[in-house]
This record gives C-alpha cells, sequence and structure tokens, in this order.
C-alpha cells in the first residue's frame, strides 16, 4: 500500500512538473498583461505535436525538440500580434475569450495539419527506469524534472537579477506609472506571449515521449495548468510551481486510490475549493494596496 | 540618456490659457504662466484652487478644454501621459506611488534603466533582455555604473540605510522620500511635484527642501504645490497663485505674501 502511494506520488510529480510549466505561462501572461490565455495548452501541445512529427520524420530527438520549442514560441508571438495587440482596447472579459477562440483555432489547426492519430516521440535519453525507494520513474522524468529546474531559475534570474526583469516587476506592480518611467508596457506584453509559448512548448516537447501527442492534448493541460496557477496564485511563478506539484500528486493519487475517473475531476474539485476558500491561491497576494 | 537627446534645446515650460471644465465647474479657468529651468516655481492657493487638476493637464492626465501647454517648441498638450514623461515631464503625487515588490534601490534602479529597454516596437532586441544582467563583461561595467549612480541618489535623498528594504515596509514619509528620488533618477527638464511635503516630519522636511534645491541647482524646472505656504515661499524664487480656478497673482514671494488679493484668499484659509 505504502509503496503503491510512493508510486503515484512519483507519477504525480512528474506530470506536477509539466503543469507548472504551463501555469508559469499562464502567470506570466496574466501578470504582465492581466490576460488569462486560454490557449496556453496549445503551445505545449505545438511543441509536443511538432516535435513527434519531426522525430517521425527522421530528425534527431533533441534538434526536433529545439525547433519544436521555437515553433511553440512563434505561435505566441503570432497570437500576441494577430489576435491579442489588434484587440488591446477591450476589456478584460473580451481578450479572455479571444483567447478562448484562439485555443479553438490552435486545436482545429493542428487537427488539420496532424490528424487524430496519437504521435510517438522517442525519450531523449535511452537506459532504464529510475528506481527510487522503491518506486520506479521512467528515464524521460528525469529531463521532465530538469527542465522544471531549468525553466524556474531562468525565470528566477530574469527577474531577480536583470534590469529588464526588475523593469517588468515595476511593470506589473502598476502599469500606467511604470509606463511614464518609459518602461514599454507593449513590447513586454509580446514578450510574456512568447516566454509563455516557449515554456509551455517545452513542456510538451517533454512529456510527449511519456504520453504520447495528440492534436487535442492542450485542452487537459491547459485546465491543469490553469487551475494549478490559480491554486499556487495567478499573480506568483513560485505559486505555479507549488501548484503544478500539488495538483499533479492529487490527480494521481486520486486516480490511483479512489478510481481513474477521479483522476480528470479532483483538478475541479481543488479549483472550487481554491476559490471559495483562498482565492488568492496558496502563494498569491490576497490584496495589492493602491 | 538617449531620452535627454532627443528632448527640446531650449525648456521654458510654458502653460497658456488653460482652461479645464467638468461639466458645469470651471476647475482651471485661462490660466497662463511659464516655469524656467533652474527656478522652483511654486503654486499656491486654498483648496480647490486647481492646482492639482493644473498637474494632470500639465502631465497629460487630462485634456484641457482649451489652451495649450509646451515645452520649449514642442507642444505637450494632446499628447499621452508616457510621451510627456518622455518628452522630461515627471510628477510625484499626493499620495505617493510605489512599485510594490521592488526594494528602494530597485524602484531607483528602475528608474535610472528603463528608458534603455526603448519604448519601440516592434520588441526590443534581445540584446538588452538578455545582455541586461547575464554577466558579460561590457555589461558588468555599466551595472556598476548604474548601481552606483543609484546608490548616490539614494543616498542625496537621504534614504541610503533603507537601500535594500522592500518598499512595502516603508512609511509614508520613506515612501514620499524614495518617490523623489525616483522621480530625480529620470533626470526630468521638469519636475511637478504635488504636495511633497505634507505628512511629513522635520527631518524629512528639510531633506525634500534641500532635494528641492539641489534639483532646481542641477538645472531643472521644479513646480511645486504645497499646502505648508512658510515653506513654498521659502523655497521658490517665483510664485503663481491660484484661486476657484483663476491665476490670481505671480511674482516673488515676497510680492505674491504681500498682496491684497492673496492674503483675501487665504482668509479663514491656512495662510501660516
Amino acid at each position: 500500500m505504502i509503496a503503491q502511494v510512493w508510486q503515484y506520488i512519483l507519477a504525480g510529480v512528474v506530470v506536477g512538473a509539466i503543469y507548472a510549466l504551463i501555469a508559469a505561462g499562464f502567470v506570466l501572461i496574466y501578470q504582465v498583461t492581466g490576460i488569462i490565455n486560454f490557449a496556453q495548452g496549445e503551445f505545449a501541445m505545438i511543441g509536443a505535436m511538432t516535435a513527434s512529427a519531426l522525430a517521425t520524420g527522421g530528425m534527431p530527438v533533441l534538434e526536433a525538440a529545439g525547433i519544436a520549442v521555437l515553433a511553440a514560441a512563434v505561435t505566441g508571438a503570432l497570437c500576441y500580434l494577430l489576435a491579442i495587440r489588434p484587440a488591446r482596447a477591450s476589456t478584460g472579459v473580451t481578450l479572455i475569450f479571444i483567447t478562448l477562440g484562439l485555443d479553438v483555432a490552435l486545436r482545429g489547426l493542428a487537427l488539420f495539419v496532424w490528424g487524430t492519430n496519437p504521435l510517438s516521440l522517442p525519450a531523449f535519453s535511452g537506459g532504464s527506469a529510475i528506481v527510487l525507494f522503491g518506486g520506479a520513474l521512467p528515464p524521460q522524468s528525469m529531463w521532465v524534472l530538469f527542465t522544471d529546474l531549468l525553466v524556474f531559475g531562468a525565470l528566477y534570474l530574469f527577474f531577480r537579477h536583470t534590469y529588464a526583469g526588475t523593469a517588468v516587476r515595476a511593470a506589473v506592480a502598476n502599469p500606467p506609472i511604470a509606463s511614464t518611467f518609459g518602461i514599454p508596457l507593449r513590447t513586454f506584453a509580446f514578450w510574456s506571449f512568447v516566454a509563455a509559448a516557449a515554456i509551455g512548448g517545452l513542456g510538451g516537447v517533454v512529456i510527449a515521449p511519456i504520453t504520447s501527442a495528440t492534436y487535442d492534448m492542450g485542452l487537459t493541460l491547459g485546465l491543469a495548468g490553469f487551475v494549478a496557477a490559480v491554486l499556487g496564485g495567478l499573480d506568483s511563478l513560485p505559486g505555479a510551481l507549488v501548484g503544478g506539484f500539488v495538483l499533479g500528486i492529487v490527480e494521481k493519487l486520486a486516480g490511483g486510490l479512489l478510481s481513474t475517473g477521479w483522476e480528470q475531476g479532483v483538478g475541479f474539485l481543488i479549483l472550487v475549493l481554491v476559490l471559495v476558500l483562498r482565492p488568492q491561491g496558496l502563494l498569491g497576494r490576497a490584496v495589492r494596496r493602491a | 540618456m538617449t531620452a535627454a537627446a532627443t528632448r527640446p534645446a531650449t525648456t521654458t515650460l510654458e502653460v497658456a490659457n488653460v482652461t479645464m471644465r467638468f461639466g458645469g465647474v470651471v476647475a482651471v479657468d485661462d490660466v497662463t504662466f511659464t516655469a524656467r529651468t533652474g527656478e522652483v516655481l511654486g503654486v499656491m492657493g486654498p483648496n480647490g484652487a486647481g492646482k492639482t487638476t493644473l498637474f494632470n493637464v500639465i502631465s497629460g492626465v487630462q485634456k484641457p478644454t482649451s489652451g495649450s501647454v509646451s515645452l520649449g517648441a514642442t507642444r505637450l498638450s494632446g499628447r499621452a501621459v508616457e510621451d510627456v514623461a518622455a518628452l522630461g515631464v515627471t510628477r510625484t503625487f499626493q499620495t505617493p506611488v510605489m512599485f510594490w515588490g521592488l526594494t528602494v534601490r530597485e524602484s531607483v534602479e528602475v528608474a535610472l534603466t528603463a528608458r534603455a529597454f526603448g519604448g519601440t516596437y516592434p520588441p526590443a532586441p534581445w540584446r538588452e533582455l538578455t545582455a541586461s544582467g547575464l554577466g558579460m563583461p561590457g555589461r558588468r561595467r555599466a551595472e556598476a555604473a548604474i548601481r552606483e549612480r543609484a546608490g548616490a541618489m539614494l543616498a542625496q535623498a537621504g534614504i541610503a540605510a533603507m537601500a535594500d528594504r522592500a518598499t512595502d515596509s516603508l512609511a509614508f514619509g520613506e515612501e514620499r522620500l524614495l518617490e523623489m528620488a525616483r522621480a530625480l533618477a529620470v533626470s526630468p527638464t521638469v519636475l511637478l511635484l504635488d504636495e511633497p511635503l505634507s505628512g511629513l516630519n522635520p527631518d524629512e522636511i528639510s531633506a525634500v527642501l534641500s532635494t528641492i534645491r539641489g534639483a532646481r541647482d542641477a538645472g531643472v524646472a521644479v513646480l511645486l504645490v504645497e499646502h505648508a505656504v512658510g515653506e513654498l515661499l521659502a523655497v521658490a524664487d517665483r510664485v503663481v497663485v491660484l484661486d476657484h480656478g483663476k491665476k490670481i497673482a505671480e511674482g516673488t514671494p515676497q510680492a505674491v505674501a504681500a498682496d491684497p488679493l492673496v492674503i483675501d484668499a487665504y482668509i479663514g484659509d491656512e495662510l501660516e
């Protein structure tokens, strides 16, 4: 029993690491633009599908992965330039609906390009399963956790140790005043989409060898990332990390101990509970002064 | 800095026949004056005289109903707030506005570096984003220079000791001092100060006054709205007096203080 629970937790950590990446995308875009980007999961799908399609065509895996992340980033840039920026004078709700439209459009595009068949991507490196205190992890999960370390480490360095990152934080704290200091809000909004898309794409690429890639994988990943972001606090990157792992572990435990149906549904239960009990999330700020 | 290069060479702020109407209320009524670089222009008047509205018009927050504001040959009225700011007009607020989550030092560093990220669109080149702190040798020196400059500005404002504190933890007076330092960090041509002395203790008041004099001596045109009339008359080179939106007097502090119209406007109010 204990061994089984441990195995569920390990599996939850792996999937939670992906949720954390997608949640980070939600947080980045939300902080800089105030938009909740419901197309976020599709960036992961584009990463996973592009990498899988290229690798299936014979390209080395790491090369395919690099191109896939680039493709996701370009998709993010285009989403901003073609759909968000022209409507930037609209209210928040309108912009959120636009992202829902983007979500459907990107999934439709993927269906058109790649069809409904799942694609597979070889693991980045070979080797046998890693055994940790009796629980087993596929070798690819090390790549997943390494990616989280890399992405969140880079985000931390950027926001805490560069002037650009400090300027973004100032823009987040008070957009109108920040713009009077010459902080280019629109440029930052553009880059927040690019970064969120690249991070999401990277998440899709590293999870594809474990789950395989389908045109509609973005929907579930996006919703899970959203729940993780809300759970951690929509304005907190550390919250995205914590929220992702908590959600992943809870899902796998519920799926394993209750029934697989619970694995899909427990996230929404968490969402409702967070919104009722602690709307600012685990690490978010309750009320911002002035 | 690049922003300074694009600023007009003549830097006299001209407020010409500015009227600001809100429905039936005339908040500012046909006001004309100029402010020159290297002087402190006091703007005084009883509550509701239109001082803050005037600042809103100058800084571009509100578009005047009629009249114009220009800086040298450049017309400011009609431009967006950030464009007016980019032309060298910086303001502080009655309630200091902080960047929550940043430290005191970071707040000043942001003000020093923000323009380097360029207001341009399409997006700033990678160079600026990646090179800004990731440890390239040439950049290290630039960074050290910024850090040193920020340190000097904090020292000048009398808040060096709190450099690494979070802005969220500052007391009101400390926020005010930081807001002044941050405003000066962008090397403004015109500095609009909205009641910078209110709510401060005597030490903080003298710190702000010396900062104001320092800015003036550095060639900034300082517009000072202040309820503490004694301090305002002491620090101002010239004074404009508003009452019910109209300019009722303009001149040296001595002349204005002796003006019967001014005394009349302040009777029962707060002339000290």
